[in-house]
């Protein structure tokens, strides 16, 4: 079974932790997965950095662009993480967007993702139709899980529709916005939550977008089975560099 | 679908067919063959014809002779050679091409090796001699073709097989098709072409089997669709759904024509260029969009699409802008219609775009830096799409130009199709003839190319000239000549051809003219330039700058740079006498004045 679903399974709210591959040094990544699977995170999306990442506020948006200044690329990424199954078990997912992909061959990335022991894609600019119609059975010939986006704006029809070609989870978006942009929760989206939940899915979801800190979090995991960090834990390295990372999941689950 | 023309034998004969601008000419290097082409050189053809080598089982040090002697392009390989042969021919940079025969069936497995290494396969029919038998094989065995290697479809291909060729254009089999080879059926004599023949049957390509427009599910060919965060879906779903709706209807065209001809000042007059046609022996028509209300042809657009944005109910419009041309335009309808007007522009291009920035300050609009990225045009209409994404309810999105993700491309060109609608007419009344020889525009992105051309795509006689930034030069690393440069991938929304790294990031490209210095061109431009429709033209900047000044000398009229870059291919290109060409001058100088002052020292 894919890592992803065994996850899924077990009977606790899951963090997933989003970092972007090659920030703030080049070589931070295995250690910065290592570090994060010790002190306790369930998931790791790794970020693989795009020049002209549409969906991300400025906080990813500047690491991306610093990683790919740094010497980031795609053969660079899979290099690093060419033993990364030797020491770490929890699931791997790689998030980026469509273009770096496309160029390396959509087919080549996959059978790499496998041999390296990549569990699932998440790729924002790559739309249902276009996946199901021509990249999913690429997809499921190496065992990857694709993860979908839904937002508050998505109707009821879409969703049914995207929980029937997910098989992993459902990335929910909290509200309309890029990644970042939130400092809370408040009614319209604690609405958008109890929605989703009510529609009994097939897939479980996972909230992302605005999760920075304990208070989001639990509000998060309330209606969904985990919630995933991206641009707070991004400023924490910035910040803190890597060192701390322990400090930052403590907060986050305390 | 691109045309190549094989076995080309006598000069003459090789003159006449150049004429017709096939994409490929093939000569064959092979004493076996009736049309055996043993005359010392072969004469210059035009640049954008590929000179094609054919070969069986040769010696590589005799093919390698060949291409240096006739300075080929292309090699054509149709014995039994091995991948390795392919590979150390490929060294010498020619395209190479793989000959396979098909019967009834065929083991698309013995394709694998060549996987990587050759450019594209060719299909042709099995018979007693390598190529030239006249029959066709069942082109369905192609839908099982099991690559993405585009191919070259041959055997037997005359004038009689157009209405199958349009029926394999709409299938499966021919997605990843990339050319038609012909070569018997169109011979008097074996090497000796019938020219009206092939004339015919490039015409009936462009007239009957090809769609240059937009498919139902937003594509031009492979290029195009709408490759969008699902945040941006109900959004670009919401127009998707209705913009042909709302452009249909009788209010709507009513208002968008009044408009266009009260507030813009249409029909944009159509002028003779006498000096300037007598100085290159042609007949230049210049239609005249620098006469428009703001100064170039970006109004067309922000009209229509304001329009439709009010039929949407949204009360907010934001916008991108480069050198801040479509931003002036976008804040002047929005000022014209009451509603809030947010223009993103590069941190970079408001220090440099002075004036336009006042304009728009002017025109009430609120100007955003873009301080991400390169801070240039790619950055500001990545904060537009953020902006879009934070704002998707009573927000519209105007893009200005010929790109991003489905409807936008189509719905741009078919608001700029103004242009060539009224070029239709006015070079009637003016000189009687239903259609020019050629339509000539820039290309940025492509909004006033497309609109230039939108009437004339599937109309046979027309050659169709884009023109784009060569920068510096194109092999000068400060270049914006994307269908040189570029190879296929995703940007903004849409598949096209776009300049990027290896590894797939967006590069900055670079033009002395703002409008022009786009990584990317619209996917209807892309699938122009792949399936060899248009000619595409590259135009520097030294190039474009004699050219704008040229203008001004000869006729009067001082041309914003993006249009110099057009004006500057009578340099390049030679046309007849009595060639009527018609060329977009999309756009006035005035706001280029500061760099035309710079660069002539005036």
């Amino acid at each position: 079974m894919n890592r992803i679903n065994q996850k899924l399974q077990e009977d606790k709210k899951l963090l997933s932790i989003y970092f972007t591959a090659g920030y703030p040094h080049i070589n931070d990544t295995v250690s910065i997965i290592e570090d994060l699977e010790k002190n306790g995170v369930d998931m790791i999306e790794i970020g693989l950095p795009f020049s002209d990442p549409l969906a991300d506020g400025p906080t990813i948006q500047a690491s991306s662009t610093q990683a790919l200044k740094n010497g980031m690329t795609t053969d660079v990424l899979f290099d690093q993480l060419k033993d990364i199954r030797k020491s770490v078990n929890i699931p791997l997912i790689i998030m980026g967007y469509f273009n770096p992909m496309f160029q390396y061959g959509v087919e080549t990335f996959c059978q790499k993702c496998q041999e390296i022991g990549i569990d699932g894609l998440i790729i924002p600019d790559l739309p249902v139709d276009v996946y199901h119609e021509e990249y999913q059975a690429i997809f499921e010939k190496y065992g990857l899980i694709n993860v979908f986006l839904i937002t508050p704006q998505t109707s009821d029809e879409r969703i049914r529709y995207i929980d029937s070609i997910s098989n992993g989870f459902i990335y929910m978006v909290s509200s309309a916005s890029t990644t970042g942009a939130q400092s809370g929760f408040g009614d319209e989206q604690t609405q958008y939550f109890e929605r989703i939940a009510k529609m009994n899915l097939k897939n479980p979801q996972i909230i992302g977008f605005g999760i920075s800190n304990n208070q989001t979090f639990t509000q998060a995991t309330q209606y969904a089975k985990g919630a995933i960090i991206g641009s707070a834990f991004v400023k924490h390295v910035t910040n803190d560099g890597i060192k701390n990372i322990k400090n930052f999941v403590d907060t986050i689950l305390n | 679908m691109k045309l190549k023309v094989c076995g080309m034998k006598y000069q003459d004969n090789i003159e006449h067919v150049a004429a017709l601008q096939p994409d490929y000419l093939g000569f064959i290097f092979y004493e076996k063959s009736a049309r055996h082409f043993d005359t010392e050189c072969i004469l210059d053809l035009p640049k954008s014809i590929k000179k094609t080598g054919v070969f069986v089982d040769a010696d590589i040090d005799f093919v390698i002779e060949k291409i240096n002697k006739h300075n080929l392009q292309a090699v054509q390989l149709h014995g039994k050679e091995s991948s390795k042969y392919c590979k150390q021919l490929k060294s010498e940079s020619v395209e190479i091409i793989k000959v396979f025969s098909i019967k009834d069936e065929f083991d698309f497995s013995v394709l694998n090796p060549y996987e990587g290494i050759v450019d594209y396969f060719l299909f042709d029919t099995k018979g007693k001699l390598p190529g030239g038998n006249g029959y066709t094989f069942d082109w369905n065995v192609l839908n099982n073709y099991p690559s993405t290697t585009p191919f070259l479809l041959s055997g037997g291909i005359g004038l009689n097989q157009i209405d199958d060729i349009k029926k394999f254009q709409r299938s499966k089999a021919s997605k990843y098709c990339y050319a038609l080879d012909v070569n018997s059926k169109f011979e008097i004599e074996p090497g000796l072409k019938n020219i009206e023949d092939i004339k015919k049957f490039k015409n009936n390509l462009i007239s009957k089997i090809m769609n240059y427009n937009v498919n139902e599910k937003g594509y031009y060919g492979e290029f195009g669709g709408a490759f969008i965060p699902e945040m941006l879906y109900p959004n670009v779903e919401e127009l998707r759904q209705n913009y042909l709706k709302v452009m249909a209807e009788p209010d709507f065209k009513k208002e968008f024509d009044q408009l266009l001809k009260d507030y813009v000042g249409r029909p944009s007059p159509l002028y003779f260029a006498k000096r300037l046609s007598h100085k290159y022996n042609t007949k230049i028509y210049l239609k005249r969009e620098d006469l428009n209300h703001t100064g170039a042809h970006k109004i067309n657009n922000t009209i229509g699409q304001i329009l439709m944005a009010k039929r949407l109910g949204k009360t907010r419009i934001i916008a991108e802008t480069g050198a801040g041309q479509h931003g002036v335009a976008t804040a002047t309808v929005c000022a014209l219609m009451g509603l809030e007007c947010i223009v993103y522009m590069g941190e970079i291009d408001i220090a440099r775009q002075a004036p336009n920035v006042a304009r728009m300050k002017m025109l009430g609009a609120k100007v955003v830096p873009a301080l991400s990225g390169s801070r240039t045009l790619k950055d500001a209409t990545n904060e537009a799409i953020r902006d879009w994404i934070n704002n998707p309810v009573n927000t519209h999105y105007i893009i200005g130009s010929a790109i991003g993700p489905h409807p936008y491309p189509d719905m741009v060109t078919r608001f700029q199709a103004v242009i060539s609608e009224e070029i239709k007419w006015q070079l009637k009344e003016q000189t009687g003839k239903k259609n020019p020889d050629y339509v000539v525009a820039c290309i940025g992105g492509g909004s006033n190319a497309a609109g230039t051309y939108y009437h004339y795509l599937h109309e046979e006689n027309v050659g169709i000239i884009a023109v784009e930034a060569a920068g510096l030069g194109v092999d000068s690393g400060e270049s914006a000549a994307t269908s040189v440069l570029g190879k296929e991938g995703i940007i903004h929304g849409c598949k096209t051809l776009l300049m990027q790294t290896a590894d797939g990031q967006i590069t900055e490209p670079y033009s002395i003219s703002a409008g022009l210095d786009y990584p990317g061109v619209g996917p209807m431009h892309a699938h122009l330039c792949k399936t060899g429709r248009a000619e595409f033209i590259a135009i520097t900047d030294d190039d474009a700058m004699k050219a704008g000044l040229k203008l001004c000398e000869l006729e009067g009229i001082i041309p914003a740079i993006e249009s110099s870059h057009a004006l500057a291919i009578f340099e390049q290109k030679t046309f007849n006498p009595d060639d009527v060409v018609v060329l977009s001058l999309s756009g006035r100088g005035d706001k280029d004045l500061q760099n035309y002052i710079d660069y002539f020292k005036i």
